[in-house]
């Protein structure tokens, strides 16, 4: 669909163009709008006639000069040079340096253009197809590579030429036109001579100077009422256009702004001024090399930047479309290639394309962000974001039919076979008014990247605004579950904590829109409290039942305490308890033990879970300890063979039991020094025990051996341990712990059981609980004596274990 | 600018196993529009290593081509000139100019392109050329004593040929030039 110079409309009643906007000079003229754009005539609004007249020649003759230089004929080598050195210059020569080695390359390069150019509208009577044209196109294409060397050609170079070297005949035609109005009271002509001032409008006059002569003048007006006698009578803009290009202005010919016989001239420095950005940002150039661009030091290539610029936007505008897309696979080069590299040339037909264009060079090319890191290089000047933007508004258009397609295939056809039935001027608005946007999209923090940025913290950057009303199309039903879900996931990765200013912020941002739709996330933290406190209520409710019915001292004890913290009583409940279950323990039978150090030990770590400090992360702890007891429901169900079970069950909790034991250990031994250090280093590696260490353990408890020699000996132990304990060390020292704590603070009745095992089991248990609760009690002193009431991690990791161990052991004992 | 190389005499393999290797540099294939070669070649692989520099070759028969269906004579034309092609041993004397003349008016070419004497020859005779592009390998011949390497190339531009001689002398390549250019024929009138 190409448009035939002559079948521009006359001046007089050319189609509306956009307004130009502050008042931007040749509004119409777009072969000369466009040169001011591109920087080659001088753009600013006080430019003179003259001045402009001189640019534009000045820019002719460095394309003048340079097509002598470049363009090689070999037979032209005259003989009044030194006569070439044949070996050197002959055609087979292989000395690139030679005039046929120059010849041949530029041979090469002629014919990748012409394989491009033979396809360029190639509509009959089209004026690209002319050999004038061609050979002009070709010309341009050639010396632009040859200037350009580390770029080439590329192919679609050619595409980005035409529209230019079109806008420039057509404001050719125009001028004749309008010379044509008014040629009758400006040219000159004397005693029946006519002397051509410019030989664009030879043609037009000499058909003119017949009829000048038979003195009929009401048929050269056409229709022009207005008597103009002189060249002030003409509006601003024609005359301007008429004192630019006549004969006689600056430069003289060569001056002449709108000149046939300078249309290469001009549309090469286009052309260059298009390709390298004209300092500024968006160098077409850059489109075509697939190497990554080292100025601004990113590692791909412009293109694939600039493509994912696209989809950056476009994540921004519409993020159910991007994700549709992402999903598919169609990554954004796959279409955006051809949109980028040929500024949508083979998109629309010529004449939107010409006012996509205008719209484009209209933007300014110089880059608006400075000193702030930008996250995409082409969208620092509003040239590249009306670009972007543009691309963007495409998709939108055609955003049903690409939501509808379940394959890449599919939507890359849309895509490629854009239709051409548009109303351009309504996706230009919407890409104008997405340009602010991708300029503000562009700014980034100097540590994010996209990749990461679904993080909910504030940050300027765009990607965080799908849940920002910026959002512009509304989401559907599945797309607002989906960001939902997102939400909720967000949620509960992050800390409680954060996950407060999280809804705050969320509350803040979506203001009304989202309250309704969004309850997930109010239920969460609501949820969160809630289960801490009644898993607290509810352990002890079941420790008071279970005492109240087995006798009272434990009873009276329990109110007895009533400490205001929850950790003080559900360490003198577990203290209790333990003393209770070691003296129920003491008729059992050993294998019973072996189930019901198991129930203790769950029940520890439940009571474990309910001392849990109020602002800590009772969400994990109520499932782990919802985990635990699971764990130990299941264990008692099973009660095949008491050691495997023992040892199975050890398996798995005993890396829950030991730390708590360790901890209480050394706080226990240490009571009098406090080495916070080790205590502190012994949580980070409680957290995966050896196997081998938990089978000693299990080993240690069925042999039964004689423990108060070795534990003994393990509290001596204790106090040279090291950080990291080894796997023998740990059992033995929280033996010796268990004993020595026995011995220090129980007074308990003496057990004469009759089984050793069963002596030792029960007093390990016992000592187990006690240590858990020590352990807790160390924590949270040392998460008082620091600062603030938030628990480290650490400390609390350590808190949840020893807690957790409290649990098993109370629930074991109280089994009995 | 259509360059149209000629050569022949190569007597590949019986008196010369290859052409010379700096020849063989210099013919690279992407370079040429048309290759004459006068004849002898022998073998079908020069032939077939010719059709690689350039998918237009003509070729004429020589005494000693294995190839029996190569014509005697050939004529084309290139751009304003029309060339013609033969081997030579046919006009006898061998390598006399009004023998070769008499050829040139018999084929009606501009450019007659003959070979046999395995001796560089370029002559403007009577309005037209008559070129010997000389043996390519240097092969012995019986009738000359020094043969040296050489080839022609032609540059034919509208109504102007540039012709480049390629000589290998004492293991050098040497490059002549010799300008010729036509007569405008007269156009008859329709």
């Amino acid at each position: 669909m190409s448009v035939t110079p002559e079948e521009l409309p006359l001046p007089g009643s050319f189609s509306p163009r956009r307004s130009c906007g502050e008042g931007s000079r040749f509004c119409n003229r777009r072969g000369v709008r466009w040169r001011i754009n591109l920087g080659i005539l001088p753009s600013s609004q006080s430019a003179s006639v003259e001045d402009m007249r001189r640019v534009a020649a000045d820019s002719r003759r460095s394309y003048a000069s340079l097509r002598r230089r470049l363009l090689v004929d070999p037979h032209t080598m005259k003989d009044g040079n030194r006569s070439p050195d044949l070996a050197m210059d002959n055609p087979l020569s292989q000395n690139p340096e030679s005039t046929w080695g120059r010849f041949f390359h530029h041979a090469e390069i002629e014919k990748m253009v012409d394989q491009d150019l033979s396809r360029l509208y190639p509509e009959d009577g089209s004026y690209f197809q002319t050999s004038a044209c061609q050979g002009m196109l070709r010309r341009i294409l050639l010396l632009w590579c040859l200037m350009h060397p580390e770029c080439g050609y590329g192919q679609g170079m050619h595409e980005l030429l035409a529209p230019l070297v079109f806008v420039l005949h057509a404001d050719l035609d125009y001028l004749s036109n309008v010379r044509g109005i008014y040629k009758d009271y400006f040219h000159d002509e004397f005693d029946g001579l006519s002397y051509p001032d410019i030989e664009l409008v030879s043609r037009y006059k000499i058909k003119k100077a017949k009829s000048w002569d038979l003195g009929d003048n009401g048929d050269l007006c056409q229709g022009n009422d207005s008597k103009i006698t002189c060249l002030d009578d003409l509006d601003q803009d024609t005359r301007d256009l008429y004192l630019l290009n006549d004969a006689y202005g600056a430069e003289g010919e060569l001056g002449v702004v709108i000149s046939e016989r300078f249309t290469e001239h001009d549309a090469y420095n286009m052309f260059d001024a298009l390709m390298s950005g004209a300092h500024g940002v968006v160098a077409m150039s850059d489109f075509f090399s697939a190497s990554p661009s080292f100025i601004s030091g990113a590692s791909i290539p412009p293109i694939i930047e600039a493509s994912s610029a696209l989809y950056h936007l476009l994540s921004i505008v519409d993020s159910s479309l991007h994700s549709h897309l992402v999903e598919l696979g169609v990554e954004p080069q796959y279409f955006a290639l051809r949109w980028l590299r040929v500024l949508f040339e083979r998109e629309f037909s010529l004449n939107d394309l010409l006012t996509i264009w205008d719209e484009l060079f209209s933007s300014s090319n110089d880059s608006c962000m400075e000193n702030e890191e930008y996250r995409f290089r082409v969208l620092r000047a509003p040239r590249g974001a009306f670009i972007s933007c543009m691309a963007v508004s495409m998709l939108l258009h055609v955003r049903s039919s690409l939501l509808a397609t379940e394959n890449a295939t599919s939507c890359l056809q849309r895509l490629l076979n854009f239709p051409r039935n548009i109303n351009v001027m309504k996706l230009i608005e919407k890409a104008r008014s997405y340009q602010v946007l991708s300029l503000e999209a562009n700014i980034s923090s100097s540590t994010e990247s996209c990749a990461k940025n679904r993080s909910s913290t504030p940050s300027r950057d765009g990607s965080a605004s799908p849940k920002t009303p910026l959002r512009i199309v509304p989401d559907s039903y599945w797309e607002q579950k989906w960001r939902v879900l997102h939400e909720e996931e967000t949620l509960q990765k992050s800390d409680f904590s954060k996950g407060r200013k999280i809804k705050d912020l969320l509350g803040k941002k979506l203001g009304l829109s989202r309250t309704e739709s969004d309850p997930s996330p109010a239920k969460n933290t609501n949820r969160k409290q809630q289960p801490g406190y009644s898993v607290r209520r509810r352990l002890l409710d079941e420790f008071s039942q279970k005492y109240v019915s087995q006798g009272d001292p434990v009873h009276e004890i329990l109110p007895g305490h009533g400490s205001p913290s929850n950790e003080d009583m559900s360490k003198c409940f577990i203290e209790e308890l333990g003393d209770q279950n070691i003296m129920r323990i003491s008729e059992e039978p050993c294998e019973q033990i072996t189930a019901e150090e198991i129930c203790v030990r769950t029940e520890i770590s439940s009571v474990s879970s309910m001392a849990t400090p109020p602002n800590g992360e009772v969400n994990d702890v109520f499932i782990e300890s919802e985990r635990s007891s699971l764990t130990s429901n299941s264990i008692i169900g099973e009660n095949e063979d008491e050691n495997h079970l023992v040892e199975d069950e050890c398996k798995s909790e005993f890396n829950k039991l030991v730390p708590g034991e360790v901890d209480a250990n050394s706080t226990a031994v240490k009571s009098e020094s406090s080495e916070d250090a080790e205590v502190l280093g012994v949580p980070e590696v409680k957290e995966r025990k050896s196997f081998s260490s938990k089978f000693q353990w299990v080993w240690k408890f069925g042999k039964g051996n004689s423990l108060e020699g070795g534990l003994e000996g393990g509290a001596n132990a204790l106090s040279q341990r090291s950080s990291t304990f080894g796997n023998g060390n740990v059992f033995r020292e929280s033996l010796g712990g268990l004993t020595s704590d026995q011995n220090s603070s129980k007074d308990t009745a003496k057990i004469e059981v009759g089984d050793t095992k069963m002596i030792g089991t029960l007093k390990n248990l016992g000592q187990s609980m006690l240590e858990n609760i020590q352990a807790i009690e160390s924590v949270f002193q040392q998460e008082r004596g620091q600062a603030g009431n938030v628990l480290g991690v650490k400390g609390q990791a350590k808190a949840i274990a020893a807690l957790k161990e409290l649990r098993k052991v109370s629930n074991l004992l109280s089994e009995m | 600018m259509v360059l149209v190389l000629a050569l022949g005499d190569l007597h590949i393999p019986h008196r010369a196993p290859d052409l010379p290797a700096k020849f063989m540099s210099m013919l690279v294939p992407g370079k040429i529009q048309h290759i004459l070669c006068t004849g002898n070649l022998c073998i079908k692989e020069i032939y077939d290593y010719l059709k690689g520099l350039c998918p237009d070759l003509h070729v004429t028969r020589g005494e000693y081509d294995e190839d029996v269906h190569y014509p005697e004579t050939k004529t084309l034309t290139i751009g304003q000139f029309k060339l013609g092609l033969c081997h030579g041993h046919q006009v006898i004397p061998w390598g006399d100019l009004d023998s070769l003349a008499m050829l040139q008016r018999q084929l009606d070419v501009d450019i007659l392109v003959t070979g046999h004497t395995h001796q560089f020859k370029a002559y403007k005779h009577e309005g037209g050329v008559v070129i010997n592009p000389g043996s390519a390998t240097g092969a012995f011949s019986s009738i000359t004593y020094d043969v040296n390497p050489s080839f022609v190339l032609m540059d034919i531009d509208g109504l102007r040929v540039v012709v480049y001689v390629y000589e290998l002398v004492d293991g050098e390549v040497k490059v002549d030039k010799i300008d010729f250019k036509k007569t405008a024929a007269p156009q008859p009138a329709p």
